[in-house]
């Protein structure tokens, strides 16, 4: 399989106004998978509630008490309880999206294009790699996480929310705080809230992607030489994945405290 | 196209370098902490890979560019 193949996913999409809009199947169907796990996953957890958890309850409720913590530690008081479910809803999707793309791999091979998928023909291009590759390889499941649109999205309505937060609270203040400290500070105000959003998708999403790419290319090898690699990069990439999910979750509760937390 | 394997494979380095560097000053700084106060060794651990993903994050995202670079992706 070509690895340039792999990042190949099938599409629909319609023209508005000439400029074309695509959504990625595939991203859009392992997010609503990742949203009936996380359902799947809390409702098994409330189920038969019991005053000493045990089982599943019991790592639920370490996790909920985990990212209230996180929450704590930017907010305070009342502020912070409307935070709760927040962050517990952020940081279990964020994790188990992660872990997605590294149970298994779907690739399906294609001979005939399917215009409604945007699945094309083979190429003129895919041939100079080897004799037999005659066929198109498009993958049917990813991490929704390792799609850019994805992160980049969920970064940019945190911004909006802290922003709308911060506005509600008090639009003087909100104002005033770009020139906090000096007047002339706010163009540097002005890089810090568009580097903010920007960072804060690119850095879930390059981990992952990166995560990925390096799993496709270890499977390539023979297994003698790249197993080890392999399994030591897998259990790693599972480290990885909850560290980028606690870091999401702490950075969103940053920057909306940076708006909504002062006296 | 052969300077943007080129770039790619430069990008690459580069990350590898820079993140390399930062890494080590946060995890040389974490086993400083540990070896004058085992005691705090849990929240430092945490600390520590919090520190590690920040650090990380412009390297990563390089990393992602050049491997999208090398690949013809982009």
């Amino acid at each position: 399989m070509n690895l340039r193949q792999m990042e190949k996913t099938p599409k629909i999409g319609f023209e508005l106004a000439g400029i074309p809009i695509q959504f990625d199947v595939t991203v859009m169907f392992t997010t609503i998978v990742t949203c009936a796990l996380v359902l799947i996953l809390a409702i098994a957890a409330a189920r038969r509630r019991s005053l000493v958890p045990k089982g599943l309850q019991n790592a639920v409720e370490m996790l909920i008490e985990f990212t209230q913590g996180i929450v704590r530690s930017n907010l305070e008081g009342k502020t912070a309880e409307r935070f709760y479910g927040f962050a517990f809803t952020l940081f279990l999707f964020i994790f188990i999206a992660n872990q997605l793309g590294l149970m298994f791999n779907v690739v399906a091979e294609y001979h005939d294009p399917i215009p409604s998928l945007h699945i094309e023909a083979v190429h003129e291009e895919g041939h100079e790699a080897g004799g037999g590759e005659e066929h198109n390889a498009y993958a049917w499941w990813k991490s929704p996480t390792a799609d850019i649109n994805v992160t980049i999205s969920m970064a940019l309505a945190i911004t909006l929310v802290a922003h709308f937060l911060g506005i509600r609270k008090s639009a003087k203040h909100y104002v005033s705080h770009y020139f906090q400290p000096y007047w002339w500070m706010f163009p540097i105000h002005l890089v810090d809230e568009v580097a903010k959003p920007v960072t804060h998708g690119m850095r879930l999403w390059a981990n992952i992607f990166a995560g990925e790419i390096l799993i496709m290319v270890l499977l390539r090898g023979s297994w003698y030489l790249t197993g080890a690699p392999l399994i030591v990069w897998l259990a790693y990439s599972v480290l990885v994945g909850l560290i980028q999910a606690y870091v999401f979750t702490v950075l969103a509760m940053v920057y909306m405290a940076q708006k909504i937390a002062y006296d | 196209m052969d300077l943007n394997i080129l770039a790619g494979a430069l990008l690459l380095a580069f990350a590898a370098i820079t993140g390399g560097i930062g890494n080590a000053l946060v995890f040389s700084r974490y086993l400083d902490g540990v070896v004058r106060q085992p005691e705090v060794q849990r929240t430092l651990f945490a600390q520590t890979f919090i520190g590690i993903a920040l650090v990380e994050a412009l390297p990563i995202i390089a990393v992602a560019f050049g491997i999208m670079l090398v690949l013809g992706i982009i």
